[in-house]
């Protein structure tokens, strides 16, 4: 067995010359302190995703993406075929585990700085990868097309009019009309199944790529301490090991979901009835919807909603670009005020988020 | 001779004197002289019997002889009122309390005014001047007598014949409500309240019996007494009244029984204008019991596949030929019970017994039986479906197209019950089979969707076991790694 | 510890983990074979609130098409106007059916009528059909309930 691995290993390198790239793998270590759990949820990430990945192109064989087929496919896959119930709660519950993956992982880098020179790039794939997770989710809950996503979408599309000059352009683009019709989950479908994931993957090729190169960041205080000793791992075969272990853990958490908390199907869209009371979007917008909730219709000459929406998209660029404007960071100094601003980020994300869960 | 002349004077001086205190009616008097028709009439009048004069309706001063003096506006005098005003002459008097029971110690009561203003009647008429009918309409006008007075119009033998003055004539009826039939008189003669009424029966129904006398509404109004939930009781107010039926043979428990039944229950309780009332099978004005041969018409107009089944059934013939009548055999007549299981079969309590029960070998007891059997499968099978569906929904499995396909079962419940009446054991079977068929499928699917459910949980147990040894043997190995690279350093 | 014992020690180990390594592989290869596996219905039944296309219905017929959960019965006249109803019958929930020859819809089970309008004119059943909306697309009839 051994031999015949070996041997193979001979062959390819023999063409493609492993050997360099085997020794400079071997070479990599992970840094080990106090801190180093949150390494992991970067794996967890891609864990996920790949699991989304793979459930993904399974209930492919099955759905049908047009408006009166979607809601039956679904539940044709949720009761006649095997395991159909499995593969679509994992894709459900897996979506809503990668997000709260990614916020983590996100926070984590941030308040680890490990955004600082040389990482800035890296920042800035993930963060675009962090957008694109959250417009996976948003297309993809369309797709049952059943009661409750229709008129999530319809809210959460109408948001964008608030825009100034471009916005209704983008909706009607997003919509693929001016209301949210078969039209719309077609367009959903195709951003969900080819255009995202494309993008998505060029993202995280390079987003690894950079990781790989670069390796771990420390954390900044890591160089201050004196009684500490740089204790380090192998990346291979330590690190990944481990992180396979926290990945069967992972799946065996989601077959557990899915299981006991299987996700639930509703009724069938119907775009002539009215509104259900008390829509609202997923866990992972309600922050942002809770907030429009509570801007006053208007502040000085802008309306309520443009002036949410605006603060937002400022907020949102400006996290990203923290690499360029944390120049204390990048020098290797300590900046508070980065953590001021990330615990009152996190806990009016929560805060907000448990307010729109209640009301 | 001076004696028998001064006793004479004397006798005509005290008679003289004597009908001066009467109150004579110098009005009548004249007019008797004329010898017209007012007056004549008049002479039998309940009102003059009362002592009330021409001018207690006409006004004026009847005490005087002189015809300027009696008949001037001064002393009240009136005229002959037209319209609307011939009723309020009439009203002065009987709608005043203190008058009809103080002054004539009336047991009348005074409220018909009150009532012929809100009734069909007390609408205006064509002209737009005046009301349809008067009180001199149906009580005449100079010979009012009282009502249990058998020369009276509104006498019970007579009032049909009055009521129909109007109501029988076509032309006139139409200018009101082309709607309203014109035939009612000619009904109730073939009826037996109408044939024993021509007899001289006082006592049977005629038309104020049911629609009341001076408040009269249509028949759609809610107050009417002859509206649908309202007719039973009406009709009852006689028929239920054992003392007032003696003699008339039949029997007096009719509303008893039919408050009972599923048509009462319906119409009296839940107020479904589906349910028949009284005059739905026996008619209205030409209420008559229906026959033998005609009842499975009358059920049928209503229970239509139900007649027409039976009457292409063996049953018809024999019923026939035994003069028994059709549906009201199996299912009574008032008290129509709802139709249960129990009714059919062979066991004690079921209607084929009566008949078939002493011939078990007949092919009449076989297919009572089966049918009986046949039924309580599907009921038990739908009964089943239903529990694994509950359990299911209970569960969270999604079996939404069992519960669809169980619908075809009830369906075929229905279906046989309607198919009984034809008596025929194979098309019975047909149909049972149909649903057999539905509960057979839908049991098997729902039983394997919970076998799933449990499947998944043992599933998951299994998968879990693996995946927990797979997780602590490489962490076991990780640990073995960790040591040897700890050794190596 | 000695020598053997950590050599049949790490066989142990290698075992249970080579072992469990497979089972694992199994229970992730063997769900996902069964699901690609066809199963019997091999396609999902069409039953939506899109009803039909217009080219399919003719004039003067009706179709029973599945609204759901329940049965609804799309009727074109012989104008060639469409009406839907829901096809359980107000009396005691059978489905009823568009009879051509009496120009009516008709219960089964104990003679309901119903007109073209969906209003109970004769039998049994105490209210009209439930009208559904109907509403024409682009050659497609798409049926709704009506609010």
């Amino acid at each position: 067995m051994k031999n015949y691995f070996q041997n193979l290993y001979k062959w390819i390198d023999e063409r493609v010359q492993l050997q360099s790239l085997v020794e400079f793998m071997g070479e990599k270590y992970v840094p080990v302190h106090r801190h180093s759990i949150w390494y992991y949820f970067g794996g967890i990430s891609l864990f996920l995703f790949i699991i989304q990945v793979v459930t993904g192109i399974l209930l492919l064989m099955y759905y049908k993406g047009s408006e009166d087929l979607a809601f039956e496919s679904i539940h044709f896959i949720m009761s006649k075929v095997e395991f159909g119930w499995l593969i679509r709660s994992i894709h459900s519950w897996a979506a809503n585990l990668f997000i709260l993956a990614v916020f983590i992982h996100m926070f984590s880098v941030y308040f680890s700085r490990a955004y600082r020179k040389p990482r800035e790039i890296t920042w800035l794939t993930g963060m675009l990868m962090f957008f694109m997770a959250l417009a996976f989710g948003f297309s993809g809950y369309l797709l049952p097309w059943n009661e409750l996503a229709f008129f999530a979408t319809k809210v959460g599309t109408d948001i964008t009019t608030a825009i100034p000059l471009i916005g209704r352009p983008i909706m009607e683009f997003m919509r693929g009309g001016e209301d949210v019709t078969g039209a719309t989950l077609s367009r959903f479908f195709g951003f969900h199944i080819a255009i995202f994931p494309g993008i998505f993957t060029v993202l995280l090729t390079i987003h690894l790529l950079l990781v790989q190169r670069q390796g771990m960041s420390e954390p900044l205080f890591i160089e201050d301490e004196e009684k500490y000793e740089k204790k380090k791992m192998p990346f291979f075969p330590n690190f990944l090991l481990r992180d396979l272990l926290l990945w069967l853990i992972v799946l065996n958490i989601l077959a557990i979901l899915a299981v006991f908390f299987p996700w639930e199907l509703g009724t069938k869209a119907d775009p002539f009835a009215p509104a259900p009371a008390g829509i609202k979007p997923e866990w992972y917008f309600l922050f942002m919807f809770q907030t429009l909730k509570y801007i006053p219709a208007n502040i000085w000459f802008i309306e309520g909603e443009i002036f949410g929406v605006l603060l937002f998209g400022i907020a949102g660029i400006l996290w990203t670009l923290v690499p360029f404007w944390d120049r204390k960071s990048s020098r290797g100094e300590r900046n508070r005020f980065i953590n001021y601003i990330g615990i009152f980020v996190v806990i009016y994300i929560i805060l907000l988020t448990i307010l729109g869960w209640l009301t | 001779m001076r004696k028998v002349i001064i006793i004479i004077i004397l006798s005509f001086i005290t008679s003289f004197h004597v009908f001066s205190q009467v109150k004579v009616d110098q009005c009548l008097e004249c007019h008797k002289a004329i010898g017209d028709q007012p007056s004549t009439l008049f002479k039998n009048d309940i009102h003059r019997l009362k002592g009330i004069t021409c001018s207690g309706c006409h006004g004026g001063d009847s005490t005087s002889d002189d015809m300027e003096k009696a008949m001037s506006k001064t002393s009240g005098f009136i005229g002959v009122p037209k319209g609307d005003n011939v009723s309020k002459v009439c009203t002065n008097c009987h709608s005043n309390a203190q008058i009809m029971v103080k002054e004539y110690n009336s047991a009348l009561p005074w409220n018909q005014e009150a009532l012929l203003a809100q009734s069909v009647h007390g609408r205006l008429s064509i002209s737009g001047k005046e009301r349809i009918v008067r009180c001199t309409t149906c009580h005449n006008t100079h010979g009012i007598v009282r009502v249990k007075d058998p020369s009276s119009p509104i006498y019970p033998v007579n009032l049909p014949k009055t009521c129909s003055k109007c109501h029988s004539d076509a032309k006139y009826m139409r200018t009101y409500n082309p709607a309203l039939p014109v035939d009612q008189l000619n009904k109730y003669r073939t009826s037996e309240h109408g044939i024993l009424n021509a007899k001289g029966d006082p006592k049977v129904a005629e038309c104020a019996s049911c629609h009341g006398s001076h408040e009269i509404r249509s028949a759609k109004d809610v107050k009417s007494k002859v509206y649908a939930i309202n007719l039973p009781k009406t009709c009852s107010i006689c028929h239920s009244n054992s003392n007032y039926m003696r003699g008339y043979n039949i029997p007096s428990d009719q509303f008893e029984k039919y408050s009972n039944s599923v048509h009462g229950k319906l119409l009296l309780g839940k107020n479904d204008f589906s349910a028949p009332a009284c005059n739905d099978c026996h008619g209205n004005h030409s209420a008559t019991p229906p026959g033998v041969e005609s009842i499975s018409k009358v059920c049928g107009s209503c229970h239509a596949l139900n007649a027409e089944l039976f009457a292409s059934s063996p049953h018809k013939k024999a019923f026939d030929q035994k003069k028994l009548p059709e549906c009201e055999t199996c299912h009574g007549n008032h008290e129509i019970i709802t139709a249960t299981d129990k009714l059919l079969g062979v066991q004690n309590g079921a209607v084929c017994k009566w008949c078939h029960g002493d011939k078990p070998e007949s092919k009449a007891f076989q297919t009572a039986k089966s049918m009986r059997e046949l039924r309580d499968r599907l009921v038990n099978e739908e009964k089943k479906a239903l529990l694994l569906i509950n359990d299911a929904e209970q569960k969270g499995i999604e079996i939404s197209d069992a519960k669809f396909k169980l619908r075809d079962a009830k369906q075929a419940l229905f279906e046989s019950r309607t198919m009984v009446h034809s008596f025929d054991q194979s098309k019975f079977r047909e149909i049972i089979d149909k649903g057999l068929n539905v509960t057979a499928f839908v049991n098997q699917d729902v039983s394997s969707s919970i076998d799933d459910y449990f499947f998944r949980r043992w599933g998951l147990g299994i998968s879990s076991l693996i995946i927990t040894i797979v997780a602590v043997s490489l962490y076991l190995y990780i640990k073995r790694i960790e040591r040897k690279q700890k050794s190596t350093v | 510890m000695t020598e053997k014992e950590r050599e049949s020690k790490r066989l142990f180990l290698k075992t249970i983990l080579y072992g469990s390594l497979t089972a694992f592989s199994a229970s992730i290869l063997y769900p996902i074979y069964k699901f690609l596996k066809p199963p019997q219905q091999t396609e999902v039944e069409v039953s939506s609130i899109k009803a039909a296309n217009i080219s399919d219905i003719e004039k003067d017929s009706g179709t029973m098409v599945r609204f759901g959960n329940k049965p609804a019965l799309l009727i074109r006249n012989a104008n060639g106007d469409f009406k839907a109803f829901s096809a359980t019958c107000t009396h005691l929930d059978c489905t009823v059916q568009y009879r051509k020859d009496k120009g009516i819809i008709w219960c089964t089970c104990h003679n309901g009528q119903y007109d073209l309008n969906g209003r109970n004119i004769g039998g049994p059943p105490p209210r009209p059909l439930e009208e559904f909306r109907v509403v024409i697309k682009g050659g497609e009839i798409f049926i709704s309930k009506n609010v």
